[in-house]
């Protein structure tokens, strides 16, 4: 299968897929200096920032990865065509985390250059790994319930949870270490966030 | 007609897996927030700690603000929390100087007496310089300082320490067993004892009632298109009022429920305290409490979740109700306490105690409750009509019924 294939698998995943999703993104990182301060920050009120605003894109872009075959026929269309959905999904998967990054290194970029002091490849990666982690369990959870209203809600009550009770059950898992000085977490969500997108794909993968 | 519809959309709900998810969440959010949550008895001379409190006092609410201003004032850089994320503001130098002179007309100290206090703290102690209380200048009225701090507020664009709404909390310290004691007969005389648990368990609950109820609502109003029963339902004779309020009210009294069943776990320890501490209880409040507090909120929420999903079919009141909780989460953070629920959807009030907060925020907590229920009402109304709109081959942005118009014409 030639790399022009997979190409045109994204190009058609930009151009009809997510460009909603996309300008949803670009919308809540743009307002975010209405809602809170994004510059002269210290390295906590950066941390807070990043994990907890900039971190629910993630949420936003990921699990719309099933949605084009949300309908059982065309699920079972795609199904039936040479290439194997499962890599469909990967492809525009990939694509989408790539855009993540590209607009959190923006983010990242616009802070620095508004005076906020944080040490940046390392508050880069921790708020990716959060992102990546919030929306890789909205995208686990569509795939097993056939429900993007359901890949929506459980990210979302994560992060309620983590914002009501801290690290006390979370531990590992706590999505917010970043703000205590802590980067521990975020390796293991790292690692959740690749094993949930795969169950995720390989649950939708096998509902063909 | 309409008992039939609102019992078979109730049966619909229970049926359905976000439900229980909902339902699920409910449970685990009031277990780890609510459930180590022991009953108050009566506090003893000699405990090691009362708790803290806000006090009322004018002079410890006016030092302690002046404290936070001369140290805000002297590094040039201040704190706001437009929606409970900190924003550093730095002030022009015009508006600087205006802050200086306030600084200077509410503790009586020149900008170099000012200076020289703050290098003087700067240099002995380590820590938080908030925690720095300022003497007022003598016969500084209360009403003054407040004048003061609200143009202070201003220029700073709200959202700082000195906003009205806010300066309650800078008068936060440790109570003395007169206070908790004090504290204590109000919960057990005024609250009934089950009053102030039950406004603690709205606290909570109304946190996450500010967007499942979303899910939910998208969800089935989502159901239709997916099952392709959308066009065969349009057609039916039931009016669309009835078949969008009864599933409006399904809803409503199925996301109640859990609550309900929920509240008897907390009302029967508050039971057995006050049966072995001979207290008159509420046996009412957890319900007066889950209709007057938390109702209004999970109305909005299901009427906005309803509305844009049948106006876009769409999953977008996620998202829209998504942000409205964020900012409004986020915003309530600085009235945690009580008393300053002005307008927020998810009004706090993070404690049992804080009676006299609560009675004197009561009318402002009334007003929020009522404006949202007439909001919800009025959405409901809309997506009737929408609802109604859209069974006459209108309004269909992604259906069947305006591609069959399209091709026709």
């Amino acid at each position: 299968m030639s790399v022009e294939r997979y190409w045109q698998i994204e190009k058609v995943n930009l151009k009809h897929n997510i460009p909603v999703h996309l300008l949803v993104c670009l919308a809540l990182l743009c307002l975010s200096p209405l809602l809170m301060g994004v510059s002269n920050l210290e390295a906590e009120d950066t941390a807070k920032v990043l994990e907890m605003y900039v971190a629910l894109i993630g949420i936003v872009l990921i699990p719309p990865v099933f949605l084009p075959e949300q309908n059982r026929e065309i699920r079972e269309l795609v199904g039936s065509k040479y290439m194997n959905s499962a890599a469909v999904y990967c492809i525009r998967l990939l694509g989408n985390i790539v855009i993540l990054a590209l607009f959190l290194g923006g983010y990242v970029w616009m802070l620095t250059r508004n005076g906020c002091h944080f040490p940046v490849v390392k508050y880069y990666f921790g708020a990716y790994a959060g992102m990546l982690f919030f929306g890789a369990l909205g995208l686990f959870c569509y795939g097993a319930s056939d429900n993007i209203i359901i890949g929506y809600m459980v990210p979302i009550f994560y992060y309620v949870a983590a914002v009501g009770s801290g690290d006390k059950y979370l531990k590992i898992f706590y999505p917010f270490s970043m703000v205590k000085d802590s980067l521990v977490e975020k390796g293991y969500l790292l690692l959740a966030a690749v094993v949930l997108a795969v169950s995720g794909i390989w649950l939708r993968s096998r509902k063909n | 007609m309409f008992g039939q519809l609102f019992l078979k959309e109730c049966r619909e709900t229970a049926r359905s897996l976000i439900y229980w998810i909902l339902v699920g969440i409910m449970l685990f959010f009031f277990a780890t927030q609510l459930g180590e949550t022991e009953i108050a008895r009566e506090p003893e001379k000699g405990q090691e700690s009362y708790g803290m409190h806000q006090s009322e006092d004018p002079d410890v609410i006016m030092r302690n603000t002046l404290g936070t201003l001369a140290d805000e004032y002297y590094r040039e850089s201040y704190t706001t929390y437009p929606i409970g994320f900190a924003k550093t503001v730095k002030p022009d130098k015009k508006e600087q100087k205006r802050i200086g002179e306030i600084l200077e007309e509410a503790t009586g100290l020149d900008q170099g007496e000012i200076k020289k206090t703050m290098e003087e703290y700067y240099g002995s102690v380590t820590g938080l310089v908030a925690e720095m209380p300022m003497e007022p200048v003598d016969g500084l009225t209360y009403k003054r300082f407040k004048e003061l701090m609200k143009e202070v507020d201003e220029l700073l664009g709200g959202g700082s320490h000195y906003g009205e709404q806010y300066l309650a909390a800078n008068g936060i310290e440790p109570m003395t067993y007169e206070d908790a004691i004090k504290e204590y007969h109000l919960l057990v005389e005024k609250d009934g004892l089950s009053g102030g648990y039950a406004r603690l368990f709205s606290d909570y609950m109304v946190i996450i009632l500010g967007i499942l109820p979303v899910f939910l609502a998208t969800t089935r109003e989502m159901r239709d298109r997916r099952a392709k029963m959308q066009e065969l339902i349009y057609t039916r004779r039931a009016k669309s009022g009835t078949i969008v309020v009864s599933r409006y009210l399904s809803m409503i009294v199925m996301t109640l429920l859990p609550l309900f069943l929920l509240s008897f776990l907390p009302l029967a320890e508050c039971i057995k305290v006050a049966a072995s501490d001979g207290i008159r209880i509420d046996h009412l409040a957890y319900a007066k409490y889950i209709l007057g507090w938390l109702l209004p909120t999970v109305m909005i929420v299901t009427a906005v979740g309803m509305f844009l999903t049948d106006l876009t079919d769409t999953a977008a009141a996620v998202l829209v109700q998504g942000v409205w909780w964020f900012v409004s989460v986020f915003t309530g953070v600085q009235g945690i306490d009580g008393g300053a629920y002005g307008w927020n959807l998810i009004p706090r009030h993070n404690t049992e105690l804080n009676y006299k907060g609560f009675h004197d925020g009561f009318v402002q907590l009334v007003s929020n409750r009522v404006l949202y229920v007439s909001f919800a009402i009025i959405i409901v109304a809309l997506t009737v009509g929408i609802y109604s709109q859209k069974r006459r081959g209108r309004l269909n942005v992604r259906g069947k019924i305006l591609a069959d118009r399209k091709s026709k014409s």
